[in-house]
């Protein structure tokens, strides 16, 4: 491989005042999108076209992967903090970071999702450059039949997500994929559970979703319980540098699974048609699958926080490539950067690899400088975002729940979706009271619709044969593995219940 | 608690910021539209945001020939902002009937894809409109379709196509969709020996055609002329346009029922992409934004970024939209069957 271009296109980036510039501008911009809930890197493109329109395409660019590189790097602040994901990829650090702060760590939990979202976005970055002379037959060697056995393994890690009873967390996440299913069908067109509603026939908003999910059952127990989020006292906290140290340090300590879930995040949001949400899910199902104390996960466990953070920030630069070399874009924000680009005058397709090859590389610099300055940039208001989890509850609640208003309306602009936040918020809250686990929930809202269009063309292209594929049958033996695995770790004498999700 | 409170001011803050940047850009101006439509003697549309409304997720064609349209055209009218809302769904159907729901007051237009004609002839129950009494605004190019092979398929012209007793796969959006239906009865129309397979969306059946999964694909020449430009397929028949060193469709017809077909699926190509306003628009609005639209496809800029962004430029104005619409919607029940069967999913 010829280096010379690459290293073009670094100095593209850090040697432009211009280009940095765009850059430093973007990361704070990208984070703030990704700390409000409900925002998200989606929006946050949306609403930044008309400020990159007419720039120097690689200027405005550099401004969009930037921002949108660092959107899960804000993300997790807020579902640490408050236990309210801003979109379903975030709810992933829900599950361990909300413990944590909990016992009085958000500091360290925070500053662990700071560090791995950095480290993720780097090694993530450098994997992508790593793999571009290979990228073809790799992207290629993902058929619907692929797409779908993935979906399918996903959708085994309800049972880790499921706590004490398999039953619950199995009903949940199978109304999670029921609820997937409300939409006009994506083959036929027709009507399905949508009771005649227009607003229904995209489908369920996700973002709602998520935030009826987790931000109102959190609130209300919040203000039922009194208090503050977390529930030690101050002095035990570790709110303070102190905390973000240990969290930064803690990154390093677990560099088998930071490493493991960088390259695993950036692999699956590079395999478009999966959506780069399953990426954080699957990590953090392989962070409880490859730990030596399962029965940790959701109660609090750093390595909870670490898997979904890298890999939060690693499918970011995974989902470009597609995007940028076959116009398919790989995650719902991709699709919306894709329609920025070509605006920008760059044509994403496969002639890219011919004659667009700097831009590419500058594009993935850009991406992972904009990850090391987030790291910094973040780690100044930190210490100061964590005393925000020993704020009274009632000081909290209202300004929590209008951000979450705000978020549920924007995802589509529609006021119905703030009846669904409601109804949905309601019985989630009954779900936390009664101790049934809320994350298998989203694993079947993220994962339904991947799994039934994937089946679908599947099916049309080679009947049930497609199970027979050697890429599915490698699937299957994965699934199979995985779930043993799961079966033989739980049931040998150290179990004492297995994952618990404490929300 | 003097902390705590810095805290929860900057939250709000936050807050604020992120309510009033949605208000500025992402909003549908429709608290606006009392305001606008009773200023008679001014502009109605000075300080306003002209929400286009677009009937697929952002980044296709259709995407981006009404972002750079829609940004000359709000700068014409003497509007602010041109807000692209991309409502995809249902094969267009949804953001057409939220087009045909949105209020008359010219400030929110949309496109419509030509390929509803099919659905409206068929009395397809979803559908909430009527598409010939939409208030055409013009068309800014027509779209040809054309049948595009991978280099790897077993047949590599139409003659052999036609021949193969071998059953070719073709990619196609969902069922239903107008490239459902284009290639369904380009299918009926020569009898190909081909299986469609269906909910391709974007420029997925180009990466299922490199995949070696399907053959093929027909569909509007444009957006799949990049695949084509960089070697991995070739065109065998065009219809509506003309494609240099490819034969058109008409070359290959025998008998009426492929002639009506052909004829039919090539007045959609013209239609191509075109833009609307509601239903009721009132007419002195409909003639600014008539107006505003052609000045915009003849401003020499406009057509200088055009060709930056490969999108071709063939405009027609709304009357002739109009006229064309009429003329494609009276169809005899004979081809009305046709198209009715081809939707029949087995």
């Amino acid at each position: 491989m010829d280096l010379g271009p690459i290293f073009q296109a670094l100095m593209n980036v850090i040697g432009s005042p211009y280009n940095m510039g765009m850059l430093l501008l973007a990361v704070p911009i990208g984070m703030f999108f990704g700390a409000i809930p409900g925002l998200g890197g989606k929006l946050g493109i949306v609403m930044m076209i008309p400020f990159v329109f007419g720039m120097d395409p690689i200027a405005g660019a550099i401004f969009l992967i930037s921002m949108h590189a660092v959107v899960h790097t804000g993300g997790s602040v807020p579902s640490i903090l408050f236990g309210v994901p801003g979109t379903g990829a975030d709810a992933a650090t829900v599950v361990d970071g909300l413990p944590m702060t909990r016992n009085g760590e958000a500091g360290r939990a925070m500053g662990a999702s700071l560090g791995a979202s950095g480290v993720g976005g780097v090694i993530g970055g450098l994997f992508l450059i790593c793999i571009l002379p290979v990228l073809r037959p790799v992207i290629l060697a993902f058929s619907p039949a692929e797409f779908f056995m993935l979906a399918i393994f996903g959708i085994t890690f309800i049972a880790m997500l499921s706590g004490n009873s398999l039953v619950k967390g199995l009903l949940v996440g199978f109304f999670g994929l029921m609820l997937s299913f409300v939409s006009l069908d994506p083959n036929t067109g027709a009507e399905r559970y949508t009771f005649g509603l227009l607003f229904l026939w995209d489908g369920m908003d996700i973002i709602t979703v998520i935030l009826a999910m987790f931000a109102i059952p959190e609130m209300i127990a919040l203000g039922v319980e009194g208090g503050s989020m977390s529930l030690a006292g101050k002095q035990k906290g570790t709110a303070g540098y102190k905390g973000v140290f240990t969290g930064l340090l803690d990154v390093f300590r677990h560099w088998g699974l930071t490493l493991r879930t960088s390259i695993m995040g950036a692999f699956i949001g590079m395999i478009p048609g999966l959506g780069g949400d399953a990426a954080t899910w699957i990590c953090y199902g392989h962070a409880i699958q490859s730990s030596k104390n399962p029965e940790k996960f959701g109660k609090g466990a750093v390595e909870g926080v670490i898997a979904p953070e890298t890999a939060n920030n690693s499918k970011e630069g995974g989902s470009l490539l597609p995007t940028l070399f076959f116009a398919v874009p790989g995650s719902s924000g991709m699709a919306i950067l894709l329609g920025a680009f070509v605006m920008l005058g760059i044509q994403p397709g496969p002639a890219m690899a011919l004659t667009g090859m700097d831009i590419v590389w500058t594009l993935i610099w850009a991406l992972m400088i904009a990850n090391i300055v987030a790291v910094f940039f973040f780690i100044a208001f930190v210490p100061m975002l964590g005393y925000l989890s020993y704020v009274r509850g009632s000081l909290l609640i209202p300004f929590v729940l209008a951000l979450t208003f705000l978020g549920a309306f924007l995802g589509h602009r529609s006021w119905e979706n703030l009846i669904v936040l409601f109804v949905l918020g309601g019985f989630a809250y009954f779900l936390k009271k009664y101790g049934w686990p809320r994350p298998p929930f989203v694993i079947g809202i993220i994962l339904g619709p991947i799994a039934e269009d994937s089946y679908h063309k599947a099916f049309q292209l080679w009947g049930y044969e497609f199970l027979l594929r050697p890429g599915a049958l490698i699937m299957i033996a994965l699934i199979i593995g995985s779930v043993g695995f799961y079966i033989w770790k739980s049931t040998r004498p150290k179990k004492e219940g297995v994952v618990e999700y404490v929300g | 608690m003097l902390k705590k409170i810095t805290i929860l001011i900057l939250f709000s803050l936050l807050a604020g910021c992120s309510q009033s940047s949605n208000d500025s850009n992402a909003n549908q101006p429709s608290g606006s539209a009392e305001t606008a439509g009773s200023s008679s003697s001014g502009n109605i549309f000075a300080g306003e945001n002209l929400n286009y409304i677009v009937t697929t997720n952002a980044g296709g064609g259709y995407d981006a020939y009404a972002r750079l349209i829609g940004r000359y055209l709000v700068k014409k009218l003497g509007g602010d902002n041109v807000v692209i809302n991309n409502i995809p769904g249902g094969g267009h159907i949804v953001g057409t009937n939220t087009l045909w729901k949105s209020k008359a007051d010219g400030l929110t237009i949309g496109t419509v894809n030509a390929g509803l004609i099919y659905n409206q002839l068929i009395g397809v129950k979803t559908l909430q409109f009527d598409i010939s009494k939409f208030s055409w605004i013009g068309k800014a190019a027509g779209e040809p379709r054309s049948l595009v092979i991978s280099e790897d398929c077993q047949v590599q012209s139409m003659e052999e196509l036609l021949a193969s007793v071998e059953v070719i796969k073709l990619a196609s959006a969902g069922v239903g969709s107008a490239s459902y239906l284009d290639t369904k009865l380009l299918a009926e129309a020569f009898d190909l020996n081909v299986d469609i397979i269906p909910g391709f969306e974007g420029n997925e059946g180009e990466m299922s055609m490199m995949r070696g999964e399907v053959c093929g694909q027909f569909g509007t020449t444009s957006s799949v002329q990049p695949f084509v430009d960089s070697g991995y397929g070739h065109f065998i028949l065009t219809v509506g346009g003309e494609v240099e060193g490819v034969p058109n469709a008409m070359e290959f017809v025998s008998t009426d029922k492929a002639r009506r077909i052909v004829s039919l699926i090539g007045a959609l190509s013209e239609l191509g992409r075109v833009t609307a306003a509601p239903p009721g628009t009132d007419p002195e609005v409909m003639e600014r934004l008539r107006e505003a639209y052609t000045a915009t496809l003849n401003d020499p800029e406009f057509l200088a970024e055009a060709e930056k962004m490969k999108l071709p430029i063939d405009a027609a104005s709304g009357d002739t939209v109009d006229q064309l619409v009429m003329a494609a919607m009276n169809q005899p029940q004979e081809t009305i069957d046709i198209i009715a069967d081809s939707v029949r999913v087995e």
